[in-house]
């Protein structure tokens, strides 16, 4: 039992798939946390210290190759290994290079994957994800292993390190070059708060009319201490926001202590994308959106005319 | 005997509900309120060959079935019946007419625009004093030299303020009685020809009904269609055809009706129970599903027929007197259901019931359908 | 002039998902559809085609009644339809389904330049398939992609990451998986609709394929999902206004 893999792109992440990992090893599943990582990737010591017992460590890529040149030489090393499992944290990035990985091993690589439980029993990995646009769940089980899986950020809560723990590093060959080249790279703009990481996520959907409105939004996540984000029309067809404060099953899944929306009708697709949510709140003119059957607490009004009072209400009422 | 659809069918209608749903849907009640003609989204159903589905390629239309077009005015209707209305009597009235009865110049020059979707056309045939009653008619159209020369004035003409290309029906030998009637092409902006005000009615209100008022209009005479005297005819043909329309339109009106009531009862909660939990409600749901079922099948029928090559009339009769009563029933229904909201502007059922009235009314009232079924079955 | 192939799936319109009292999923009203993002796949080769010439071959693997889907794909502008069909072809997995489409594009088309892929299927969304697709074929994959470009012997394409925008370059042949904002699919005329039928269809069946993949799960559960709530309501008037954030407050999850 050569135990379980871990590949992400940002610390963070990798620290969540640690943690899902210790998981698994804890309920019986055997091997060893192993992670993969590269000269700018988390840095092994963290990787380390969140509890990977070794660090495979790629060399830099040459200019202009993208990080999924690394496949090869990932694929190569799993080929002699055979972990039992390889978690990927999905961002485009990560589900690209675990489907190549995948299809090399032969494997079987459970896309999205929101729960993992080994069952120690039987000697099963239970893996779960949504179907059909999140209308449904199903639970699957692999016929074989070695077997990967992407796992959407903030699926796992991240454990506490130990900085006294220390990973062995062994270093993995380069990968030969790849046809595939970049060209550039326009880093995205940062503005405010990062949706993924905001206690309070106020989302603006269908509802506004005209794209200065959504000022009305971003002045309640103001005020809340939030962070802005809207649904698929929004980012896709109106552009008002871009594509990255887009919720939804191809978009961002959140996790915050409250998320608002307004406007929102409740597409199953976004519903999907806050489902994590502690307490969802839906402001929308119509009583039969269907976001009313998937909040907590519901305003039926128009946002035009509940937001200027809430706002007002927010400011009278605020904690000193 | 199958009562599956083709896959072209199912398909065109899938596509049809996709393009209802992008471009019809989210404009259904402004238009509604304005009483607005939108241009807009009529260049739109030109873009994708919906404004002469059963019209021949050559003659610039889609060259599919009736049935197809049948199915297409049902879905428009569903999200709003002004529009489903003004594609049914373009196409099963105007189109067809010259497409049936008119000569191979007149398709080129009139068929091809109406049929590309570029000419909407219109019926004019009812009058202040000739509705059911046809042959009550006064309009007149002398001819003198190379041309005929229409005086009288008309009615409730559908299109009639927005139209291009109008289907005009006057005396040309008032003694002849049913063999002296005919009928004219006659081009938007042929002198002596005016529309009047848009009426401002309960419902359909996007669609635009005027008078259509001729003062010594001069049409030449290659523009009679079909043979002198034949206009009578020509004119319960142009009915059979569309009043298949307007039974889809009915059939799209009582679909709405139901997907609302079924949607709202589902959440509207009286007693600590959703309402469709009541038997009150949930056997006007059954009632209007039924209904909905019969008055599907009733038209698709009728359009069947149609493509068959078969007798049509009584079963278009049939078909459109029985949907229309369906949506006038069942959109009250749908609007009890929604209690306070149904009767508030804003609610879709409560356009739906403005809208339904008006079936019963145009192409034949009920109590039309009724003479011409009687007479088909006492025969 | 390109030979551009795009692969799409005929599934199920997840808008007519019910779920029963018993927290089953309820499939008995369904209407099937082309996968959402397919139909950008489709849609981005068609524009490529009408732009500079070429042809569009639509490929799919499914059950054989997805008839009605290859029909729907040709109306978007395909010049011909590969439809590789068996009654077990209806809940493959990605790297079946791979298997299968490789395969199939090896064999009969040979000769393309570029393999169009939606991200992923509305149905699964695996997001696996044009990836492990470009693997099984031995081309370069370029995926995530919201613009596209051929050039001389290459497709240059823009990747939305997390991070930002990566304009990439690759020889061709190769593999692109599309993003939902690379287009605006076209909604079928009547005309395209009719003259689909017309359009020639290769049908492949289970015994002409050489290989027989094999599944890598199996499913132990399949439910509706839930989502529950409390679904209490609130008016829009100044008093339930405050009403509502004190609720909030009392959660815990307001300042």
């Amino acid at each position: 039992m050569a135990g379980i893999w871990i590949f992400a792109e940002k610390t963070e992440q990798a620290l969540e798939l640690l943690q899902a990992g210790q998981l698994l090893l804890a309920a019986g599943m055997g091997g060893e946390l192993i992670a993969v990582t590269w000269p700018g990737g988390p840095r092994p010591e963290d990787l380390g210290a969140a509890g990977a017992a070794e660090v495979l460590l790629l060399p830099p890529l040459a200019d202009h190759q993208p990080l999924e040149s690394y496949g090869p030489s990932i694929l190569e090393e799993a080929r002699k290994v055979q972990p039992n499992l390889l978690l990927f944290s999905s961002t485009a990035r990560g589900k690209d290079l675990a489907s190549r990985i995948a299809e090399g091993l032969n494997a079987g690589l459970c896309s999205g994957c929101n729960a993992l439980h080994w069952n120690s029993e039987s000697g099963t990995l239970e893996m779960e994800r949504l179907l059909y646009g999140g209308a449904a769940v199903q639970r699957i089980a692999p016929f074989t292993f070695p077997v990967l899986a992407t796992v959407p950020p903030g699926t796992f809560r991240r454990g506490t390190g130990n900085p006294d723990r220390e990973a062995t590093i062994r270093h993995l060959p380069a990968p030969p070059v790849s046809p595939v080249s970049v060209l550039e790279h326009k880093p995205k703009e940062r503005k405010g708060q990062d949706v993924m990481a905001a206690k309070i996520v106020v989302c603006a959907g269908r509802g506004f009319e005209k794209p200065e409105d959504l000022a009305f939004a971003r002045n309640l996540a103001d005020t809340l201490g939030g962070a802005l984000a809207c649904t698929r029309p929004l980012s896709e067809e109106m552009h008002w926001l871009p594509e990255d404060l887009c919720i939804g099953l191809s978009g961002i899944q959140v996790k915050p202590d409250l998320y608002i929306g307004i406007g929102v009708s409740g597409q199953v697709q976004h519903l999907t994308g806050i489902r994590g949510a502690k307490i969802v709140c839906a402001i929308n003119r119509d009583e039969q959106a269907p976001i009313f059957a998937a909040a907590d607490l519901g305003i039926v009004g128009d946002l035009y005319a509940v937001l200027p009072r809430l706002l007002q209400a927010l400011n009278e009422t605020a904690a000193p | 005997m199958d009562f599956r659809l083709t896959e072209e069918q199912e398909l065109i209608r899938k596509n049809m509900r996709e393009f209802a749903e992008k471009y019809v849907d989210p404009i259904a009640a402004e238009i509604d309120e304005n009483s607005r003609h939108p241009a807009e989204l009529f260049k739109k159903l030109a873009e994708g060959d919906w404004m002469g589905i059963p019209i021949p390629q050559e003659y610039g239309g889609a060259g599919a079935d009736y049935l197809t077009h049948t199915l297409v005015v049902e879905e428009l209707s569903r999200s709003c019946s002004s529009t489903g209305f003004t594609v049914s009597i373009h196409v099963g009235i105007a189109c067809m007419l010259v497409n049936l009865f008119g000569s191979e110049d007149q398709k080129k020059k009139f068929l091809v625009p109406m049929a590309k979707g570029q000419h909407l056309g219109a019926f004019v045939l009812t009058e202040p004093g000739a509705g059911t009653d046809v042959m009550a008619a006064t309009t007149t159209a002398m001819a003198e030299g190379a041309d005929y020369v229409i005086n009288g004035t008309k009615t409730f003409t559908s299109n009639g303020p927005t139209g291009d290309t109008y289907m005009v029906f006057a005396w040309t030998d008032k003694a002849a009685g049913r063999k002296g009637l005919s009928a004219f092409i006659v081009p938007r902006g042929t002198v002596g020809m005016k529309a009047g005000e848009h009426f401002n009615k309960m419902g359909l209100r996007s669609s635009q009904t005027s008078e259509m008022v001729f003062k010594d209009c001069r049409v030449p005479k290659e523009n009679l269609l079909g043979k002198e005297g034949n206009g009578l005819a020509m004119a319960m043909t142009g009915f059979d055809h569309g009043r298949v329309g307007i039974a889809a339109q009915s059939v799209g009106i009582l679909q709405a009706a139901l997907d609302e009531s079924i949607r709202y009862s589902k959440e509207r909660v009286q007693f600590g129970t959703p309402i469709a939990r009541h038997q009150a409600i949930s056997w006007m749901i059954a009632d209007m599903a039924t209904d909905l079922s019969a008055a599907r099948y009733l038209t698709y029928a009728a359009a069947c027929l149609k493509d068959q090559k078969q007798p049509f009339s009584k079963e278009a009769s049939m078909a459109k007197l029985f949907a229309a009563e369906a949506a006038m029933k069942h959109t009250i229904k749908a609007v009890q259901i929604h209690g306070g909201y149904g009767y508030c502007k804003g609610a879709k059922v409560e356009r739906l019931m403005r809208d339904a009235k008006i079936t019963e009314i145009y192409e034949g009232t009920s109590e039309a359908q009724r003479m011409v079924i009687s007479g088909n079955v006492l025969r | 002039m390109p030979v551009l192939v795009a692969c799409f799936k005929w599934v199920v319109d997840e808008a007519y998902i019910r779920r029963t009292s018993a927290g089953e999923l309820d499939l008995s009203s369904v209407s099937y559809k082309i996968s959402d993002y397919d139909r950008n796949a489709l849609e981005e080769a068609a524009r490529m085609k009408e732009a500079s010439g070429g042809s569009v071959l639509a490929v799919t693997v499914g059950v054989p009644e997805s008839t009605k889907g290859v029909k729907d794909a040709l109306s978007r502008g395909a010049d011909q339809a590969f439809f590789i069909a068996d009654p077990s072809f209806g809940m493959l997995g990605a790297s079946e389904t791979a298997a299968i489409l490789a395969e199939v594009i090896r064999t009969r088309i040979g000769n393309f330049d570029l393999v169009l892929c939606g991200e992923g299927s509305s149905d699964l969304y695996n997001q696996q398939v044009g990836i492990r697709l470009a693997e099984r074929l031995g081309i370069p994959c370029l995926s995530f992609v919201q613009k596209l470009e051929l050039e001389e012997g290459r497709v240059v394409a823009e990747r939305r990451l997390e991070d930002g925008i990566e304009r990439v370059s690759a020889p061709l042949p190769a593999v692109v998986t599309v993003l939902p904002d690379i287009n605006i699919p076209r909604i079928p005329g009547v005309k395209d609709t009719l003259s689909a039928s017309r359009k020639p269809v290769v049908t492949i069946g289970k015994d002409d394929l050489a290989v027989a993949p094999d599944a890598h799960f199996r499913t132990i559960s399949l439910a509706a999902s839930r989502l529950d709530r409390q679904c209490e309501r609130f008016g829009a008037d100044e008093t339930d206004i405050r009403r509502f954030i004190g609720a909030l407050r009392q959660k815990g999850v307001l300042r």
